[in-house]
């Protein structure tokens, strides 16, 4: 090899000793003779320096501790793909140790292995190969031309994740040879992309699924290769740091599903550039730290014309704390199923009754919402849902306005923002009536309650006083220290001091 | 005296049918073995390309979307029957003993699947008493099902056995298998009777007489059974809400979960595979003892849909979640038993390197133990048909599965609960009368209960070092 190395060598992905890293520099590092590669290992840490050797800048690296010089013998640069196709589909030799079967042990156990011949013999046929898995096989590139459409071309499925592919153009040359190819899992390859969109060959023209999680590829260069997958129906772009920054105009039309889970950089001024893909039916956007989501162009009570197909909608494990998020959902036309779990507003403890209402708030605010986290809402969880929440909301509804007489009904704009549905269910179910609203206020006992007391004797004080009978009485307790727990007092000869009552905490009563 | 004389001209032919086809009937018992059928028959169902209506998708010369189908070979045969007409008609039969849930079929999507002999129905159910389904309301009906599953044998060259799918805890799923069991036995001796058995859950109860059911019919039907799997609710629900992301998980999101175990379980002999596993060779791996066959379920990997294609788990990812207590079908903790069998039965992208590697990776975990006397540890399946799944379901897509049928001493464990429960109840003879008025005996209680004293001493014995 020449001084300062074969250029061709710049830039590719390598793997050393299980660890990946992307060839940065060739050459010679004086004072030590022979040639060193210079790589950028995917760890940080993994390194000991950042490019540069005694004062002299090889390369540059994004970490102080990103570089390392290697001996290129260190280096695996990966094969090409037909070999390892071959490599894991097809035995080298035949059966080891004079024709036996191989035997494992373990501990004492020896393990039987039947049959692996016939096995190995089935997948050697590679023609026959449809859906294989060449994960973490280190494939470079495509190896000679024509090699792999010679050898196995009727492969729909790939999954090609955590190789040593470097440039998208080595994908297309192995996906040119595959002219079924439908699905292509390209996970976590750092990949380098093309500045300009590649020439349109009818390379993808099958392609369906195409998962680029782990890439690092960028929204403009997801737009600029898209023109190559017309028929594209899932596009799976998770951890990529993906920051949505332009609208697709010709392309990704036929996509139904987009996952861009765990990608931090969204937020909801975003979502508008992706809201009119016509086919668009599911979205994943879990972990992405969105809050709030807004539809600016439907008023309440409207349905926005964004997102127009849109099915099913994940937010897992994000920050959604407010009720408006929910509320502007309701403005999706199509929205059938939703999964929410934890976020700050649906945190609460999956039994606890917290949950329970929470749940039915949801399945009220949302009219079309047939299914939320993953459970059916059938048809009486809607029913009961609403009435509760229209009589839920009743007295705040009567304060802002509202009114049984149609005339006279007049919410104000604020109350119309925070429970947009109202009107409806008013409509449906008939305006709720004076006598359901359940006002409930705290009175003060006239006898102190001391530490000493009983669950017993607070009841009987509360019975007299209340005039139920003891047997209905339960007790519960909240403290200010603790808010939103709420302690039950169920044996009644444990006194509260037992149950750490202490005083500014607030006592329950229901009968 | 005549002789017959045979022509030197003449030759005896005799009519080889090419492949003995080794048939499988599944029948489905009571409200959790019907629905439970129709996760699993749906799911076979889209694996084989076979529409709502029995017509095979090769068939009708549509595109195939699943480009699996040239793999086809008569394999399935094994589960469908063919008629003339090119349906494909599942060998299986539906029986309950109020229509309701029967109805549901009849109805639903798949109801020109079936013929309308297949799903058997009466009009007065079991109310949760295993008296009635085994003795009064049950015996009426007996007739009626042998008779159906006779004319379903005689569709069959070479039937293997039975594969029964019911519920220890409700009436019919208890009683009346407890009642077809032995007629079957008497009918066809040497035939294998498997049975998948939705085990009652430790903590969430449907019926309060649960403990009543299961234990009597287990005493009845162990003589007759050759291996029940059991699968228990707790652990399915942990599963789907934690795992799946499930936050209430209904029968629905459970019952396609079994699915797509027993489509595991019965993919080697459903599809051509390098090993295909008769029934027979389940009970010759796994049970030691005639009585000692109730193996504990595993499957991996159990991923939510959300997160498909985010994780991709490895051969050995997957054979060591089988190890983890939440991937477990039954809730028991294997590592206070010691392994008896284990059979793992991979499907999909599997090579034998990668099988080998992972067994290798086991070996390295102190909490695997064997019984001394095991001559064998595993026993290893592959199927390389990838595991499907029901498009819009909760689990994602999976490139490779496993299920590992392991026959541990720790499912002892669920016996002694369920014995437990049931003494609590028996002590105070409580719900008695509900059992005596349909014709049962104390006695047969307190025999039950002798039985399955019998078979936890049993398990401890095969624990205990030699």
């Amino acid at each position: 090899m020449s001084d300062t190395g074969t250029s061709d060598v710049i830039g590719r992905r390598v793997e050393v000793n299980g660890e990946l890293a992307t060839v940065r520099f060739s050459g010679i590092v004086p004072p030590v003779a022979g040639l060193w590669l210079g790589v950028e290992w995917d760890n940080p840490e993994r390194g000991k320096h950042d490019g540069s050797h005694e004062g002299t800048v090889y390369f540059k690296c994004r970490h102080p501790t990103g570089g390392s010089f290697i001996r290129p013998n260190k280096v695996n640069f990966g094969i090409d793909f037909l070999t390892a196709v071959k490599n894991r589909y097809i035995l080298e030799d035949g059966p080891e140790e004079d024709g036996k079967e191989q035997v494992v042990v373990i501990g004492n156990k020896p393990v039987e292995t039947i049959g692996f011949d016939s096995v190995i013999k089935q997948q050697s046929e590679l023609s026959k190969l449809q859906d294989i898995s060449l994960r973490s096989c280190a494939v470079s590139g495509a190896g000679d031309k024509g090699g792999i459409a010679k050898a196995c071309p009727n492969i729909r499925k790939i999954d090609l994740s955590k190789n040593l592919l470097s440039s998208w153009e080595e994908v297309i040359c192995i996906a040119d040879q595959l002219q079924h190819l439908e699905v292509l899992n390209l996970s976590e390859n750092k990949l380098k992309f093309p500045s300009v969109s590649p020439p349109l060959t009818g390379t993808f023209s099958s392609l369906k699924v195409l998962v680029l999680n782990r890439t690092g590829i960028t929204w403009a260069e997801v737009l600029q290769c898209a023109s190559a997958w017309p028929v594209l129906e899932e596009l799976y772009l998770e951890s990529d740091n993906i920051c949505i920054s332009e609208r697709p105009t010709d392309v990704l039309q036929m996509v139904k599903l987009l996952d861009l889970s765990s990608n931090q950089s969204i937020d909801e001024n975003q979502l508008f550039l992706i809201a009119y893909l016509p086919r668009l039916e599911q979205l994943i956007l879990s972990n992405t730290g969105i809050s709030s989501i807004h539809f600016p162009d439907a008023e309440i009570g409207c349905k926005t014309s964004m997102f127009p197909s849109l099915q099913y909608l994940v937010v897992n494990d994000n920050r959604i704390s407010q009720w408006s998020f929910i509320n502007e959902l309701e403005k999706l036309q199509r929205l059938q199923a939703l999964s929410c779990l934890r976020n700050p507003l649906t945190a609460a403890s999956p039994d606890s009754k917290e949950a329970q209402t929470t749940r039915q708030l949801i399945i009220a605010k949302i009219g079309q919402l047939k299914t939320l986290n993953k459970c059916e809402v059938l048809p009486e969880e809607r029913r009961g849902a609403e009435l509760d929440y229209r009589k839920a909301f009743g007295s705040d509804w009567k304060k802002a306005g509202g009114h049984q007489d149609p005339d006279k009904n007049r919410p104000s704009e604020d109350f119309l923002a925070a429970h947009p549905r109202f009107q409806l269910l008013c409509l449906k179910y008939g305006a709720p009536e004076d006598a359901e609203f359940q006002i409930q206020q705290p009175f003060m006992l006239k006898n102190q309650l001391l530490n000493s007391m009983t669950v017993q004797k607070v009841k009987g004080l509360l019975s007299r006083l209340l005039k139920v009978p003891v047997s209905e009485l339960q007790l519960s307790y909240e403290s200010p220290k603790m808010p939103g727990r709420e302690i039950i007092l169920e044996n009644d000869l444990q006194s509260l001091q037992f149950y750490s009552v202490e005083s500014g905490d607030c006592l329950l009563v229901r009968w | 005296m005549t002789l017959l004389m045979l022509s030197k001209n003449t030759c005896l032919v005799l009519t080889y049918n090419g492949l003995f086809q080794r048939e499988c009937l599944s029948i489905h018992i009571g409200q959790a073995g019907i629905q439970i059928g129709d996760a699993c028959w749906e799911l076979y169902c889209l694996e084989h390309g076979i529409q709502p209506d029995g017509i095979l998708l090769d068939s009708k010369q549509h595109q195939l979307e699943n480009a699996n189908m040239e793999h086809m070979s008569t394999s399935f045969n094994t589960f469908f029957c063919e008629t003339r007409a090119g349906n494909h008609v599942p060998r299986a039969l539906f029986m309950d003993l109020e229509p309701t849930v029967i109805d549901g079929i009849r109805t639903g999507k798949y109801r020109s699947l079936f013929h309308p002999e297949q799903l058997v129905s009466g009009k007065e159910d079991a109310a949760n008493n295993y008296a009635r389904g085994r003795y009064s309301v049950g015996s009426e009906i007996i007739d009626l099902v042998l008779e159906r599953i006779r004319k379903l044998a005689e569709q069959c060259s070479g039937l293997q056995g039975f594969l029964i799918f019911r519920s220890f805890g409700g009436g019919t799923g208890s009683g009346f298998t407890s009642l077809l069991m032995e007629q079957l036995s008497a009918e066809y001796s040497r035939k294998t009777k498997l049975e998948f058995a939705v085990y009652p859950a430790p903590r969430i109860s449907t019926a309060v007489v649960e403990p009543y059911n299961s234990i009597l019919t287990t005493h009845s039907t162990i003589e007759h059974l050759d291996c029940a799997f059991m699968v228990d609710n707790e652990a399915l629900y942990d599963i789907c809400h934690h795992k799946l992301g499930v936050e209430r998980p209904s029968y629905a999101n459970i019952n396609r979960l079994i699915g797509q175990v027993v489509s595991s379980i019965t993919a080697s002999l459903r599809f051509e595979g390098p090993l295909n596993v008769d029934l027979i060779e389940f009970q010759t791996n796994l049970v030691p003892y005639p009585r000692i066959h109730f193996p504990m379920t595993t499957f991996a990997p159990i991923i939510s849909a959300e997160k498909t294609y985010h994780v991709q788990p490895s051969v050995s990812d997957i054979t060591a979640a089988c190890f983890e207590l939440s991937n477990q079908l039954v809730k028991c903790n294997p590592q206070l038993g010691k392994y008896m069998a284990c059979c793992l039965l991979y499907r999909g992208d599997v090579i034998p390197k990668d099988v080998n590697a992972a067994i290798a990776a086991v070996k390295s975990r102190n909490s695997v133990q064997f019984v001394d006397w095991c001559p064998t540890g595993f026993k290893v399946g592959v199927n390389n048909h990838p595991p499907e799944v029901m498009p819009g379901g909760d689990l994602a897509k999976l490139r490779r599965a496993v299920c590992m049928l392991s026959n541990t001493t720790a499912i002892v464990e669920a016996w002694a609960r369920l014995d437990h429960k049931f003494d609590l109840m028996y002590a105070k003879r409580a719900f008695l009368h509900w059992y005596i008025q349909e014709g049962m005996e104390q006695g047969e209680f307190s025999e039950a209960r002798e039985d399955l004293a019998a078979l936890e001493k049993d398990y401890e014995e095969v624990g205990h070092s030699s």
